[in-house]
Order: C-alpha cells, then sequence, then structure tokens
C-alpha cells in the first residue's frame, strides 16, 4: 500500500518524477475529459476521490457516507484514481472536491521535501504549504499511520515480552529477516532502521516479494518481516506489530485534503469530517482493510458497519 | 543516465545476477529434465495416463509464480525461502513442453521401425535408447529450447522469493520507481533468452542435418 | 534357453516349424486367427496367400511372438517356443516386413550389422559378414555401406531388409509383403533374386502375400487362409488345379490379369 502512497522521495529520482509527472498530468486530462461533473461544479454535489488500493477506497467510501449523514449534498465516489499524482492534480483542477492522503506523503512526493520525523512538524508544513499554493485544507489526522511496520510472530511477543522494536536487539542476532525490495531500497528503510536500533541479525535478510512476507513469517521460514502498518493480515494471522520507539520511521498520518473553496461553500462538510479526528486506530484500519481483501466484502457495507459501531 | 550506463556502472553485479539466473534456469531445467523424460518415456503407451499428467502439467503451467511460490514456503525439503523453492517453481513450469515433447516425439517414430526393431530381437530398453530416443531427439529438443527460453523469462520471478537473479533488478526498479534499474535487469535476461535460443536452434539443427 | 546354434541344430530333421491349433482373439473379442495347424520344412517357402484382413500377417507375428496366442501352440523341431526368451527366439528369426522399417539413423553397414551386435559378434567377424551379405543381396558394399536409408531407392532398401534379416544366419525367415511396395519392374527382379537365395540358403522362409502371382512363382506350398482359417495347403500345381470355391476365385483373378494358359 505504502508503495502507492510514497513514491519518488529520493533526490535521484527527481528526472523520472519529471515523466511521471508529466504522465499523471496526461491522464488528469483524460479524466477530465471523460468526467461528467466537469469544471467548478456547483450547487449541492460533492465529488470524493482516491488512489487505486483497499484503504484508500475505504477511506473513501467513509468521506462519503459521514457527508452523506450529516448533510443533504448529493456525494459522488470517484475512486480508484492512479495514484497520488493524479488525485493532486484531480484535486488542484477541481474535478475531485477531497480524496484520503498520508502526510509524509504529502511532503515528499508532492512538496518534494525531504523526509521528516516529527509527525507535528510535518503535519504544520503539510497544511500551511497546501492552503498556500494549492488552496487545499489539511484537516486534522484520522488517528492511523501507514508507515512500515515490523512485524513478529504473536507467540514470539508474548513469549519474549516484546512490544517495541528495541525489545529484539537481544535477539536479532539469531534471528532471520525478511523483507521486502521497497524497504530494503528505500532512504528510509533498511539501512538507516538498522543503524537507529544497532540491530544485527543471523543472516543477510531474506529479500521477498511483499505478498510473500507474511506467510514466509508465519511459516517460521523468517522471524520478522518488514510490511506496512495497516495490512489486513497482520491481524488476521495473529501478528503483532513492533512499536518504534525511537521514532525511525517518518510519519505517514492519514488525513482528508479538501478543497478551500468546498469548504467555504459547505461548512457543514468540515463538521461532518470533525468527526473521524483521532478516531480510526492502525488496528482499526488493518481490521476494515482485511474485511475488504480478505471477506470479499463490499467497501459500502463494511464501512457501513464500522459506522454504526462508532456511532459517526 | 539512460540504462546502459548504469548497466556499465553496475557491470560487476549485472553479471554476478546473469550467472545466478543460468544457476537457477540450470538446475530447474536439470530437474524437469530428470523427472520429464522418464515420466514422458513410461506415459508414451499408456494414453490414459497421459491425458491426466499432461492435463495436470497444463494446469500447474496456469497457476500464478507468485501464488506457487506461496504454497510451496511451508512444503519441507523442497520448500521454504530462497533457491530451492524457486528452482522446484522453475522446474514446474518447464515441466509441460518437456514432457509433451517426450511424448509426441517417441509417438512420432514411424512403427515400421519399431515393429522391425522389435521383430529382429531388440530388448524394450534397446528399443528405448537406440531407436526411438535419438530418432525423436529433435522433436525432444525443440521441447527443451521452448522450456528453457520460458524458463530464462520466468526465472526473473525468483527474486520474489529471495532466490536472486536478474529479476532482483527489476523488483528494486518496481520498488523505487526506477526504470534504469528495471531494464538493467530485464534487458540482460531477455538478451540471456535470445542467445540461449540462438545456440539451442543451431545445435537443434546440427542433429537434424546428421 | 537354447542360442542360435541350438535353434540351428534343432533343425536338422523333419519339419522344423509348425504351429497347431494356433488362434489369436482380440481382447475385444474379433478371432483374427482360428486353429491354424501348419509345417514348413528346412529348405522350403511357405507361402501365406490370402486377402488383407486374412490373418497372414497376425500368423506372422504369432511365430516370432510379437503377439501371443490365445490358443494353440507354434513349435520349432518339435520344441515348444512358449517357454523361450521371446527376445532370443526373434534373434533366431529373420523378419523382412513391406516397409522395411530401416532405422533412418544409421548407415546401411549399420542396419545390416544389427543383430550379429545384438548377438555380440565381434567386430571383425561383423564387418566381414555385412561385406558378405551386402553383396549377396546385390549391393556393392564400397557403394553403399556408408550411405543412409533415405538415400537408397525402394528396391535397395528391401534388399538392405533382406540382408539384414539374413545377416545372423537364423534358420527360420519371416517374411512380410516384402517386395509389395515396388514398382512391377524392381519386383519381378527382387523376386528372381529371392528364388534363387532361397535355394541356395536352405532356410525355413514363411512369405505372406496376397498377390497370387508371387505366390505361385516363389512357394514350394501355398497355404490360402480365409478370415483367420486355413483353407488348405497346396503345391503350386495343386493350386491351379483345385476346385475348392475360394481358391478358383484367386485363380480367376489371375486368369482375368494375363490368362491361365502362359502361367502354365
Amino acid at each position: 500500500m505504502s508503495r502507492h502512497a510514497r513514491s519518488g522521495c529520493k533526490k535521484s529520482f527527481a528526472l523520472q518524477y519529471g515523466l511521471l509527472r508529466a504522465i499523471a498530468i496526461f491522464a488528469c486530462f483524460i479524466v477530465a475529459f471523460f468526467s461528467t461533473g466537469c469544471g467548478q461544479h456547483s450547487g449541492d454535489k460533492i465529488v470524493v476521490g482516491s488512489k487505486n488500493f483497499t484503504e484508500q477506497i475505504v477511506l473513501a467510501e467513509l468521506f462519503a457516507q459521514q457527508i452523506e449523514a450529516h448533510s443533504a449534498l448529493r456525494v459522488e465516489r470517484r475512486v480508484n484514481l492512479g495514484g497520488t499524482m493524479i488525485c493532486q492534480q484531480a484535486l488542484v483542477a477541481g474535478k475531485i472536491d477531497l480524496y484520503p492522503e498520508y502526510t509524509g506523503t504529502a511532503l515528499t512526493a508532492v512538496l518534494n521535501d525531504p523526509p521528516q520525523n516529527d509527525p507535528s512538524a510535518v503535519f504544520q508544513r503539510v497544511q500551511q504549504e497546501y492552503r498556500a499554493r494549492f488552496g487545499v485544507e489539511v484537516l486534522p489526522p484520522l488517528g492511523f499511520n501507514n508507515t512500515f511496520a515490523l512485524v513478529v510472530r504473536g507467540e514470539d511477543a508474548l513469549k519474549l515480552h516484546l512490544r517495541t522494536i528495541s525489545d529484539i536487539a537481544s535477539d536479532a542476532p539469531h534471528w532471520r529477516a525478511g523483507f521486502g525490495y521497497e524497504f530494503m531500497e528505500r532512504p528510509d528503510g533498511y539501512r538507516g532502521w538498522v543503524a537507529a536500533y544497532h540491530l544485527q541479525f543471523a543472516s543477510e535478510p531474506k529479500i521477498l516479494d511483499l505478498g510473500l512476507l507474511y506467510r514466509a513469517l508465519a511459516d517460521r521460514q523468517v522471524d520478522i518481516v518488514a510490511g506496512n502498518s495497516t495490512d489486513g493480515v497482520i491481524a488476521a494471522l495473529g501478528m503483532v506489530v513492533l512499536q518504534d520507539d525511537r521514532h525511525y520511521f517518518p510519519p505517514y498520518e492519514a488525513v482528508p485534503l479538501v478543497r478551500r473553496s468546498t469548504l467555504d461553500r459547505h461548512p457543514e462538510v468540515r463538521k461532518a469530517l470533525a468527526a473521524l479526528t483521532g478516531k480510526i486506530s492502525e488496528e482499526e484500519m488493518r481490521r476494515l482493510n482485511l474485511a475488504v481483501d480478505g471477506g470479499y466484502r463490499d467497501p459500502a457495507d463494511v464501512v457501513r458497519e464500522f459506522r454504526s459501531a462508532k456511532k459517526f | 543516465m539512460n540504462w546502459f550506463d548504469f548497466l556499465l556502472r553496475n557491470r560487476s553485479e549485472v553479471l554476478a545476477r546473469s550467472v545466478e539466473h543460468l544457476g537457477l534456469v540450470a538446475a530447474s531445467m536439470g530437474i524437469a529434465l530428470l523427472i520429464g523424460l522418464p515420466l514422458g518415456i513410461a506415459l508414451v503407451r499408456r494414453e490414459q495416463a497421459q491425458r491426466w499428467v499432461l492435463g495436470a502439467a497444463n494446469i500447474v503451467q496456469t497457476i500464478p509464480s507468485l501464488a506457487l511460490f506461496g504454497f510451496l514456503i511451508p512444503v519441507p525439503w523442497i520448500g521454504g525461502v530462497g533457491a530451492s523453492t524457486a528452482i522446484v517453481a522453475l522446474a514446474l513450469y518447464a515441466l509441460l513442453p518437456i514432457l509433451r515433447n517426450t511424448c509426441t516425439g517417441i509417438a512420432g517414430v514411424d512403427p515400421a521401425v519399431i515393429e522391425a526393431a522389435r521383430g529382429m530381437g531388440m530388448t524394450e530398453r534397446q528399443l528405448l535408447w537406440q531407436v526411438q530416443l535419438p530418432l525423436a531427439a529433435p522433436v525432444l529438443l525443440a521441447g527443451i529450447r521452448v522450456a528453457t527460453v520460458i524458463s530464462i523469462g520466468v526465472a526473473t520471478i525468483a527474486a520474489a522469493i529471495g532466490a536472486g537473479g536478474l529479476g532482483v533488478f527489476i523488483f528494486r526498479g518496481v520498488a523505487m520507481v526506477n526504470n534504469q534499474v528495471i531494464l538493467a535487469g530485464a534487458i540482460p535476461a531477455a538478451l540471456l533468452a535470445v542467445v540461449v535460443d540462438l545456440s539451442l536452434g543451431a545445435f537443434q539443427r546440427s542433429l537434424a542435418q546428421r | 534357453m537354447p542360442s542360435v546354434v541350438e535353434l540351428s541344430d534343432g533343425l536338422q530333421n523333419g519339419y522344423v516349424l509348425q504351429t497347431r491349433g494356433l488362434t489369436y482373439r482380440l481382447p475385444a473379442g474379433a478371432t483374427l486367427v482360428s486353429d491354424l495347424t501348419l509345417s514348413v520344412g528346412k529348405g522350403e517357402t511357405l507361402v501365406l496367400l490370402g486377402r488383407s484382413g486374412s490373418g497372414k500377417t497376425t500368423t506372422l507375428k504369432l511365430i516370432n511372438r510379437l503377439l501371443e496366442p490365445s490358443e494353440g501352440e507354434i513349435l520349432v523341431s518339435g520344441r515348444s517356443t512358449a517357454s523361450w526368451d521371446p527376445i532370443q527366439l526373434r534373434r533366431g528369426i529373420g523378419y523382412v516386413i513391406q516397409d522395411t522399417g530401416l532405422f533412418p539413423h544409421w548407415t546401411v553397414e549399420k542396419n545390416v550389422a544389427l543383430v550379429p551386435k545384438l548377438e555380440r559378434w565381434s567386430s571383425k567377424r561383423i564387418r566381414a559378414r555385412v561385406i558378405e551379405m551386402l553383396e549377396l543381396v546385390g549391393l556393392p558394399p564400397a557403394e553403399f555401406a556408408r550411405r543412409r536409408p533415405s538415400e537408397l531407392s525402394g528396391g535397395q532398401k528391401q534388399r538392405v531388409g533382406v540382408a539384414r534379416a539374413l545377416a545372423a544366419d537364423p534358420p527360420i525367415l519371416l517374411m512380410d509383403e516384402p517386395f509389395a511396395a515396388l514398382d512391377p519392374v524392381t519386383r519381378a527382379e527382387l523376386q528372381r533374386e529371392f528364388r534363387s537365395l532361397a535355394t541356395r540358403l536352405e532356410k525355413t522362409i514363411v512369405f505372406v502375400t496376397h498377390d497370387v502371382r508371387e505366390a505361385l512363382l516363389l512357394g514350394t506350398r501355398i497355404a490360402l487362409l480365409d478370415r483367420g482359417r486355413l483353407i488348405g495347403t497346396y503345391s503350386p500345381q495343386e493350386f491351379l488345379d483345385s476346385t475348392e470355391p475360394h481358391v478358383r476365385a484367386f485363380v480367376a483373378s489371375l486368369q482375368a490379369v494375363e490368362g491361365l494358359d502362359q502361367m502354365q
């Protein structure tokens, strides 16, 4: 998931990034061309967008239901847009009114800033810049952080009393690690991580495809893996996410991005979304993702149940 | 910087990964041949069993490699994480063309030749080694050629299970959104496939001329 | 288990190859050969004559045990072959088939040397024997030994087939329409040569054909088969004189082609 969420944060990617942006702009034209709600739509319609993976679709649905429940507005869902760049361009151009984003992604992929570790500093910086440059409001975080997650088997966590990443320092030397290519290569990934926590493993990490990591962990082929903190399978397989107690990983807090003009015209949207602030934990997001991915359920149903349970 | 410069600057790793890649292909092809040839031979005169086995090999062919890796991780001895799983999966994929061409190659030998060989007092083993296999060799080799070229392509997926090979560049490049890195894996893999195909083709022709 | 030599030794007296009540049924139930009793002596050429599907080829395959009889037995020198090793038996029985079945990946020389090689003769003896055989069938070894079957005419291929069958000097020779696929001129030539060869070599020969003219020309005796049953065994003259309806039908076909008078 975070593969989509956090792209292009290394300087040497600048060229690539330019190309990506060109493609993204072109794609926006296409989106715009085929959109029914073209241009500055007025009146009582709100368009909610999302990127093209489960968590984004669930969050967009949550925003949509929330607005429908707390206002008389009609909500159009324009989900599955192909990535950060397309959502950003669509938002700025007014093709969509809001979409869920992650603060770290906004900072590195959209604003081209280097990664930072302090969540509130990142949030403030993103909020300021978006307001000034794009006329977009960054609403307060929903509560969960979708970042790299170091995951161990639940039984090991229990037996060895593991809660934080620091706790594994003494066990790591006889552990085998399994990591994805992204974790190995990214500047905020493996190299910096072992340095920050002074870790050493029994052998070089096994480098696996993300989808196979959890399987290898469950089958005891490896003892620790790096996934994404909101991956649904973590809960399903009874695994435990270790806390990043030294705040090594940059924050990727989920936030709603909404057009300023939309909020001015319909203040009830801000009110409706404010009810969600700080209300979704990583654990809950994992369960929502699992219900859709693992349970093959309709995101709308999953969100409806979640909203009634949480009394939003 | 284009992909070629990238290739030049990382030539030692590209070379090492190419060797690793060929190693994976060679090991899996070896296993596929060790299983496929005897099995194909055993199936030549058992039509019912042949249908079942070829059907099974066909189904294996359609399993996506990531799913196959997933199935193989918990299997003791042959599974796990690393080269063994990748080799087993690649061998399974190579089995179908080898099996099929073994069966059709041997079944395609002139029945009169077989009748004469039996009638002259050749044992089944002599018939197989001195008559059926040499005459089926061009078809057999065509199957091996197809299987090898496919293997070189499919072996890039071995990087998903930590087995190395040129797929490492492809996975790395995808993770970093860097086309140069992807091409540093994809282009050598394509070149390997072309070179191996051409040389096996030349070998096949020289065999046919004899 | 008797070797080729033993087999040869046993062929000295009386009838050497006999079938007794030989019957072959397919698993599905159709009977291809039914209660066939025949005997062939040394130096004799017994022609099995019949239309397609009369069981001629099946009978040959029962003799060299490419097929196993459902009932009845085959005797060589009075001993049943059922208990013999079929591989060893076949090496003592020369076999020539219509499509020659030469190994396309081997030279003429290697093809002819097949059975001696299987019998582990010394390479010197094999080489001498191959030269002898090629000369016997009229193919100059210097010219033909190194050729491959694809470089031979149909007649030449069949000559190699005969040389291959005779190479290990088997006492019994089975021939399944060996000349049927050849053009008439070549066929006549090979038939003529075969006749003199058969007289000279003193083999026990079973020769299958559907060509009554060939049967009369080559057979010392003719066994007429119809739908798996033996109609009767005749000398060529007896065959021409017989009033048996099946025999009459064959003789009539001969008459239609070239006239009975000429043949007589």
